[in-house]
């Protein structure tokens, strides 16, 4: 409680003058001398005692006044937290975890039978919100009923997701907030910085636990397998098997291709420790493998003991690579790059310009335009479809381009050619690399690349992902519809620079090839919760049909025209069909967090339990608005006003004169 | 308009005491005018031979030396009483809220009826008396007798406590002589005790009168607030509220007025409450009527 008007509080001293009057100025009994007390009883004392007693009320009721006027003066105000406390109504929010760990067991059932019961307590004026929560927070409704209605989920739980949802519910709802949170209270679920757990001033937090005690747990951690594989490439895969809070113990690790097992192995998992099981040489049949890796382990918590992971066999994808015909050195530079990679999953058609015209390039993960002066009108026109539903386009530029004065498709006009000969720079390098760009985010020895010539490229809305010294911009890229088209404004051909002799340039075109033919896009296993990307352009476009686990539509058909992308709610298989025709197999796994049921200590719950009341600004939150202090002077003036009313019907029962009564 | 002086505030600016009984006797003889059954005098009646055994002191001397016969000269009314006043002086008595105590009302009414009796040539006797007999003029009707009662009852001073049924037993020792027997006094015992301790005094062919002397403030006291009342006799102390005083203590006083009127009644006594807010004449008024009665 503070006051906004403090000073007023010297009214205080006032309360004296009603104690001297009653006390200091207490009237003298006098003895007054009578015939005799023959007929005078002695309990009319007490009388007596009474009519003092009636003397001390009207002393309490004027002090009352002087000091409740006072107090009224100094506009006392009153934190929302504490004038919780005076009682009224508030609203009880129910938190349910609705996570993956809570099928360990019956910890769901047991937590909506809690809240069934904390429910059926409410008093009369209270509100009800029933919440769910994993990673993210439903609101389920406002009666007991939406308590059944709570399913379990796939979803990682996070407390601070359900701190942010109730601080929010607890500003707009302007009334004292009780949280019940029903949980396992996993130490797993709680956010890295602590101050993402911070409740309103006004929130009071309540913890049901729904587990007694920590229950050991084995489950597969992670599984590491290509996501694709060409040719007569035989794949790897290799999972990791984690115990949480177990004891050593052995484990058979099955490999399930299509549901088929394939391979067995068993491996010793340490006490809370960790094993990796490795199958090599697996051979895969064409096309979308749904792959899991499962292990026996007779705990609680089934759904963590298999992991699942999708692997694509599929031929070398063909790129096609324009050049000018008398020029024939960048193929070959480009072509050896890219079959010195790690894996070869492209091939390369190098057409001379002269024969592109009537060339399709939609069975082509993408083309290369290579130092050419001008392409036939068709073939520009088809290109350019070909990148607006979703191809991918590598320009480079030399002498001959800048004879066309701008770089087709890309649509930007060439400045100039620069050349760095004895009269300047004999050479540039490239001086700034935005590391972001996956063509060269793990690109090294660029400095020593020498670039003698360069071809200057206004860049307009286009990303510019590396320069050289004098600013000239070496590498652009630029979205075209689906598509995406790369600028880069040398060469291949080892005459306008020395780049294909360095170590870094075979790097460079494997990944832009990746990227380019979108082969890198995306994780090779997603976490349920997060979200798949369906399109990059934000325009409407073709449809992208998929199929959750359960084999029904993830999407409607507004979603699957518009979303740009889509929730992975579930664990399982994910089957995508891209605008483009193309096929894809989402694995999708729960996050293996929700596997470790080692509850927080109770430490930190009641750390997390004093944040309500805790200074409001103590962390680096602050966003949060402090409640409006509650001011009640004018309750008081109430109160004065009844006692005042009160001590003037008592004082005149004292004060009234008997009119018989003329003698004392 | 003689009333007035019969009025105890106008009475307690006169110093006197013997001035004080003239005042109210004589303004009471001169407001009986209408009343042949009051009244005496030394009126002639007649003469009656005398007979041996007749005291010499009525014999009519000059019609002795006139015809040397010896005759008796009676007189109207000349048949006497005597009166006895038991004056009680206790500590009680002291008190007042008028401008007459209860003490001061007794001795104006003591010393009238002195007066009044003197004036009857009636034998007067007065008895003082608190917790013991503090003086006793025996009766008699000799000269300079009236001086002494008024003396006796001029230093009348408010005494101890009363204990009303000792002083008593000295005080039949004191009535030889059949009379009349004034007692007065605020009477703060038991009713009971009180006639019990007082009818001796009617089974010697006494007529007995018991005036009660309270003040106003005794009989409706009025208080507007608490008061802490001091019992003068015991010098006790007790804290009464209006309510009580006006309620409560009412009755039980009324009662007890009432009992001792009911009690003296059923013993022959005669009561009478004197209020010393009230004229005294009303007492004098109920002595005559009682010596009327004896004659």
């Amino acid at each position: 409680m503070g006051f906004l008007a403090p000073w007023a509080l010297a009214g205080l001293a006032a309360v004296g003058l009603p104690v001297w009057l009653h006390l200091l100025k207490k009237h003298k009994t006098t003895p007054v001398p009578f015939a005799s007390l023959m007929f005078f009883e002695r309990r009319t004392q007490s009388s007596i005692k009474h009519r003092r007693l009636q003397y001390l009320l009207l002393l309490a009721l004027r002090t009352a006044v002087v000091a409740l006027l006072a107090l009224a003066f100094a506009r006392p105000v009153l934190q929302s937290h504490l004038a919780a406390l005076a009682g009224g109504p508030r609203l009880n929010v129910l938190a349910i975890d609705q996570s993956f760990s809570m099928r360990d067991g019956d910890r769901l059932a047991r937590a909506k039978r809690e809240a069934a019961q904390v429910a059926s307590r409410l008093r009369g004026e209270d509100k009800l919100q029933v919440l769910a929560f994993g990673s993210q927070v439903r609101v389920m409704g406002d009666s007991p009923a939406a308590i059944a209605a709570i399913e379990p989920t796939d979803t990682r739980s996070s407390y601070a997701e359900l701190s942010r949802a109730v601080r929010s519910i607890a500003q707009s709802a302007r009334m004292p907030v009780e949280l019940h949170l029903f949980s396992d209270m996993q130490k797993s679920s709680l956010p890295a910085n602590f101050a993402d757990l911070r409740l309103g001033a006004d929130v009071q937090l309540v913890a049901h636990p729904a587990a007694d005690r920590r229950a050991p747990n084995f489950a597969v951690e992670s599984v590491n397998a290509p996501r694709r594989v060409y040719g007569s490439g035989k794949a790897r895969v290799q999972a990791t098997i984690a115990g949480y809070g177990t004891e050593q113990a052995k484990r058979r690790v099955s490999l399930v291709l299509n549901g088929r097992e394939i391979d067995s192995k068993t491996v010793d998992v340490p006490a809370s420790g960790r094993a990796t099981a490795e199958f090599a040489s697996v051979d895969l049949p064409f096309g979308l493998t749904r792959g899991d890796v499962r292990i026996d382990s007779a705990d609680n918590l089934p759904d963590d003991d298999h992991f699942n992971f999708s692997v694509e066999r599929a031929e070398a994808r063909r790129i096609l690579f324009v050049h000018e015909g008398r020029n024939q050195r960048d193929a070959l530079y480009f072509r050896t790059a890219l079959e010195a990679a790690a894996q070869s999953a492209f091939e390369l058609d190098a057409v001379p310009v002269e024969q592109s015209a009537n060339l399709s390039p939609q069975k082509y993960a993408f083309v290369v335009l290579s130092d050419v002066s001008s392409l036939p009108p068709t073939f520009e026109s088809v290109l350019r479809g070909y990148v607006r539903s979703g191809g991918s386009l590598l320009v480079a530029l030399g002498r001959e381009s800048v004879l066309g004065g701008r770089v087709p498709v890309f649509d930007e006009a060439v400045v100039e050619m620069r050349y760095f000969g004895r009269d300047g720079d004999r050479f540039q390098s490239a001086a700034w690399l935005d590391a972001g760009h996956p063509s060269i985010h793990d690109a090294q020895h660029w400095d020593d690349v020498k670039f003698y010539q360069a071809v200057r490229v206004n860049p307009g809305t286009a990303r510019v992902a590396a320069r050289l010294g004098d600013e000239t911009p070496l590498l652009l890229e630029k979205q075209l519809g689906e598509g995406r088209v790369l600028v880069f404004t040398s060469t291949f051909d080892n005459i306008s620079n020395d780049f294909p002799l360095h170590a870094s340039f075979v790097p460079f075109v494997e990944h832009t090839a990746n990227y380019l033919a979108r082969q890198e896009e995306g994780p090779a296993n997603y976490l349920v919760g997060s979200y798949l990307e369906l399109r990059q352009a934000k325009e409407q476009g073709a449809a992208v049909e998929v199929l959750d686990p359960k084999g029904g539509r993830a999407l409607t058909l507004e979603e699957a025209t518009r979303a740009q992308n889509m929730p992975l709610t579930m664990a399982g298989f994910y089957d995508v069909k891209r605008p483009s025709g193309r096929h894809e197999l989402i694995a999708v796994n729960v996050d293996r967090h929700e596997s470790d049921l080692d509850p927080m200590s109770s430490d930190t719950l009641a750390l997390w339990q004093n944040t309500a009341q805790g200074p409001r600004n103590a962390t680096s939150g602050g966003e949060v608005e402090a409640p409006k202090p509650l001011e009640f002077w004018w309750y008081l003036l109430i109160a004065v006003l009844a006692l005042a009313i009160a001590e003037s019907l008592l004082g005149n029962r004292h004060l009234t004169v008997d009119k018989e009564a003329n003698v004392t | 308009m003689l009333q007035r002086f019969l009025d105890p505030a106008t009475l307690a600016s006169i110093s006197g005491l013997d001035l004080v009984a003239k005042t109210v006797v004589d303004g009471f003889i001169a407001g009986l005018h209408r009343s042949p059954d009051y009244g005496f005098s030394q009126e002639f009646a007649e003469y009656r031979a005398y007979t041996p055994g007749d005291d010499l002191r009525h014999v009519d001397w000059n019609v002795f030396a006139r015809s040397e016969r010896v005759y008796l000269k009676k007189y109207r009314g000349e048949t006497n009483t005597q009166l006895l006043i038991l004056l009680d002086t206790s500590a009680s008595m002291g008190f007042g809220s008028q401008p007459v105590n209860k003490l001061d009302y007794a001795r104006f009414l003591a010393a009238s009826l002195c007066y009044l009796a003197h004036a009857q040539r009636d034998a007067a006797g007065l008895i003082v008396f608190d917790e013991n007999v503090l003086n006793y003029v025996a009766p008699s009707a000799r000269q300079g007798q009236l001086f002494r009662l008024l003396h006796a009852i001029e230093k009348a001073e408010p005494g101890t406590r009363t204990d009303f049924a000792k002083p008593f037993v000295h005080v039949l020792d004191f009535t030889r002589r059949r009379g009349i027997v004034v007692v007065i006094s605020d009477y703060y015992e038991r009713p009971e005790l009180i006639v019990k301790t007082v009818e001796p005094l009617r089974f010697r062919g006494n007529e007995v009168i018991l005036f009660h002397v309270l003040d106003p403030q005794e009989i409706a006291p009025k208080f507007s607030e608490p008061v802490l009342l001091t019992d003068m006799e015991t010098s006790g102390t007790l804290e009464v509220s209006p309510e009580y005083a006006r309620g409560e203590y009412r009755h039980k006083i009324d009662a007890h007025i009432q009992g001792l009127r009911d009690q003296a009644k059923g013993a022959g006594l005669d009561y009478f409450l004197m209020d010393t807010g009230r004229p005294l004449d009303e007492g004098l008024r109920e002595y005559l009527s009682v010596r009327q009665g004896r004659m």
